[in-house]
């Protein structure tokens, strides 16, 4: 069975069924529980500034948290959380935030089981929304994920769709190491037959969502959708295109990305992300460096120019990846 | 008592040469120290060169229209009109080093330039500096390929894979026609014989429109022509049209159906008046027997752009004088179109473009005469709206056994812009054949 569900219910169907599944998994954040009443149930609690987490506090009256505005406090006790033996899930409202709480992530998550031999294991899942498009300005808008794939210790993954949202929220929940989950603002609303029931995707596994042969374009998070829609006008002029929705970049998928160019001899990566240091330039050089010899056309690389995402609409959308930028540049390659 | 410098300056880092422009001043002219005394360009700049020294403008070395390295002795001012100055001696003293030696004059100006421009650019011309793309780089690498003598359909002429495979593909189809000549030949299908060939710059894929329908009934014999695609290119100064007939008799074992294109049709002409034996009947596309001015001004500037542009641009500009508006307003059809014609142009070097143009050249109005001995059953297809052939429709009048087929709205390209209007006259003609 299956319905239709955004994003944001995936990902508050992935919470409740880890939640039913495992009674160590804890929710943490500003307003995850919002102010909702424990007992009575008349109380319209907020659920998160997105109202992801609605409902749950009612259902798991003393495993949801609100917390201080503190993301240092929550990160902190997390973490504490985690190698204590609970499997906390904590909400970092915006990746833009990550800035206040980096060292419990960067210096102690990411390191407690490496320095500890193994000897420790550090279960937590930091869900976070991230990208541009809602007009939330330079400080709200930010695609951070290429900062925590960088950092040794450290899972990050990102889903396009609703479906790949829950089942990665659960392997990410589930993983005896700290992952952090992102959520694209641009796909938050997005809508799929989401299949009911408990199930996982693998974290370091890409999917191939459309098969073509001319021209490899890459995506993840809210590009996968643009791919896709550029590969649909593409396929009017005869071009097809395979599109590879990265899911996981830390672990990178790195056979999947190798084996798509060697199909195609073409890729274009397609990151919401600013260009230096990105996920993007990391598969542009994996490609020139593990598929030299595969490489028919120059890696294209469509993300962010290197500047603060704007807030004003029509700057914001120059800003962010097009489906035109995408299909100007595959017509460019031939 | 002494003389001084007046030098090839280096205006910026980057400057390593410059042109003499202008002397302003005539021999024996008095100069005052930081009077401008030579005009000289550099990247398309012009900058006037003042004089280091007062005294007298004594010598001209370098002429204007030259090009000199920097630090080059270009002129010299001597303290006085009536003191000796030896030209020879003060340059000999003067003699910058080795490497900045006045250059040969460039491509444009000057003694050296015929020899250059007269002969006629080679294939490494154009391949030297082309990029290779590293898959195709590969793929020649395992097939035991030149990848340099590929030519390249990619952006700036970059070979691709698709590139590569196509070659180790075509060299499998070369056929010897003459000594030493060997041509590209594309068969498809069974039945009776039907050779294909195809127009100016075009090579055998012209006639893929028509040649999965034909290939059904006939065997076909698509060639490319001297210096098109695999076939060999001799250093002739022009391809003659009646020597490419020769080329095509050499394929043709029994009588046969034979179909060409603009200049295609002018080499099937050619064929049915050397060789009326080995001719069926005779289809003949927007044909010419006498080139119009503008055929003539089109052709100059398709073989300029091929030798000093990419694939791309050259099909920008042939597009408009090939095919009518219908096919210029549908967006799909005129980026397929236009990246066709840029992978044909990368098939078809520059190099032959000349020879070919120099063919026509010799050739246009020979045969006006001749076309009224013609006894094959001949199709005419000629394009309403064909800017570069205005004679087809007075050849079809001129052959006895012949008729006509219009195709309204198409341009001189008609065999790509109205397909399946040119493969059924086709058929229809063969059939009553």
């Amino acid at each position: 069975m299956s319905r239709e569900l955004s994003l944001g219910q995936a990902v508050n169907e992935a919470l409740q069924i880890a939640m039913e599944t495992d009674p160590d998994v804890i929710l943490m954040g500003e307003d995850v529980a919002g102010g909702g009443d424990r007992t009575g149930d008349d109380v319209d609690e907020m659920g998160g500034v997105l109202g992801t987490t609605r409902g749950l506090v009612k259902a798991f009256p003393d495993r949801v948290l609100d917390t201080p505005i503190s993301e240092m406090g929550i990160l902190g006790a997390a973490v504490g959380a985690a190698i204590t033996g609970m499997r906390p899930v904590v909400e970092l409202m915006f990746m833009d935030f990550i800035g206040t709480c980096l060292d419990p992530l960067l210096n102690q998550a990411a390191k407690f089981r490496y320095m500890f031999g193994g000897k420790v294991r550090v279960p937590l899942t930091v869900r976070t929304v991230t990208g541009a498009g809602m007009q939330a300005a330079a400080q709200h808008s930010q695609s951070l994920y290429w900062l925590t794939a960088g950092i040794p210790g450290l899972k990050t993954v990102i889903p396009s769709n609703p479906i790949d949202a829950k089942g990665l929220l659960l392997a990410a929940i589930r993983d005896d190491n700290p992952v952090v989950f992102c959520e694209a603002k641009m796909v938050l609303g997005s809508i799929a037959e989401v299949p009911a029931g408990d199930y996982e995707i693998p974290i370091g596994e890409a999917a191939l969502v459309r098969e073509g042969g001319d021209v490899s374009l890459i995506g993840m998070g809210a590009t996968v959708p643009m791919c896709r829609s550029a590969a649909e006008q593409l396929a009017r002029d005869g071009i097809q295109a395979d599109v590879l929705d990265l899911r996981s970049i830390q672990p990178l998928d790195e056979e999947a990305i190798l084996a798509t160019l060697e199909k195609t001899g073409s890729v274009v990566v397609v990151d919401e992300a600013t260009p230096r240091s990105s996920v993007a330039s990391d598969i542009a050089a994996l490609c020139v460096d593990r598929g030299f010899d595969f490489l028919n056309t120059p890696v294209k690389r469509i993300s962010a120019p290197h500047c603060p995402v704007p807030f004003s609409r029509p700057l914001e959308q120059a800003y962010i990846p097009s489906i035109d930028r995408i299909v100007e540049t595959v017509r460019g390659l031939a | 008592m002494a003389a001084t410098v007046i030098a090839m300056p280096r205006l910026g880092m980057t400057m390593e040469e410059g042109t003499v422009v202008e002397w302003p001043l005539p021999i024996g002219a008095p100069v005052s120290k930081g009077q401008t005394v030579l005009v000289i360009e550099t990247e398309k700049t012009e900058a006037e060169i003042e004089a280091t020294a007062s005294g007298v403008f004594r010598h001209i070395y370098v002429e204007p229209g030259e090009t000199v390295a920097c630090g080059t002795l270009c002129g010299a001012i001597s303290d006085t009109a009536d003191e000796a100055f030896d030209a020879d001696a003060f340059a000999a003293a003067h003699a910058p080093p080795e490497s900045a030696h006045p250059k040969v004059p460039t491509f444009e100006t000057g003694a050296g330039a015929s020899a250059k421009a007269a002969a006629p650019l080679s294939d490494d011309d154009r391949s030297g500096k082309r990029p290779v793309a590293p898959a195709a780089r590969a793929l020649a690498r395992e097939l035991e390929l030149d990848v340099d003598a590929i030519p390249g359909s990619g952006p700036g002429g970059r070979v691709t894979k698709q590139d590569v495979a196509a070659h180790a593909a075509a060299r499998e189809r070369l056929v010897s026609v003459a000594p030493g000549i060997a041509l590209e030949v594309l068969r498809a299908g069974d039945g009776d014989p039907v050779l294909l060939m195809p127009g100016f710059g075009a090579d055998a894929s012209a006639f893929a429109p028509q040649s999965a329908e034909l290939s059904v009934d006939y065997s076909l014999i698509a060639v490319n022509p001297r210096g098109v695609g695999l076939s060999d290119a001799p250093d002739q100064q022009r391809y003659e049209i009646p020597q490419a007939a020769h080329d095509a008799a050499a394929l043709l074992d029994r009588p046969s159906h034979v179909i060409g294109a603009s200049l295609g049709a002018a080499v099937a002409l050619e064929l049915a008046l050397q060789h009326a034996d080995k001719i069926r009947s005779l289809t003949l596309i927007t044909p010419f027997v006498r080139a119009s001015p503008r055929l003539l001004a089109v052709i100059e500037a398709w073989c300029r752009i091929a030798e000093r542009d990419d694939p791309k641009t050259l099909a920008a500009f042939l597009a408009p004088w090939l095919f009518g508006d219908g096919l210029l307003a549908d967006e799909v059809a005129r980026r397929r179109t236009l990246q066709g014609l840029a992978a044909m142009s990368a098939r078809t070097p520059a190099a032959g473009l000349r020879r070919w143009a120099a063919g026509i050249a010799v050739w246009s109005g020979t045969r006006e005469d001749s076309l009224a001995t013609i006894r094959i059953p001949t199709l005419c297809i000629v394009a309403g709206r064909d800017l570069l052939t205005p004679d087809s429709t007075r050849i079809a009048a001129a052959i006895p056994d012949s008729r006509t087929q219009e195709i309204a709205d198409a341009g001189h390209g008609v065999t790509i812009e109205a397909a399946d209007a040119v493969t059924a006259a086709i058929r229809a003609h063969l059939n009553r054949s």
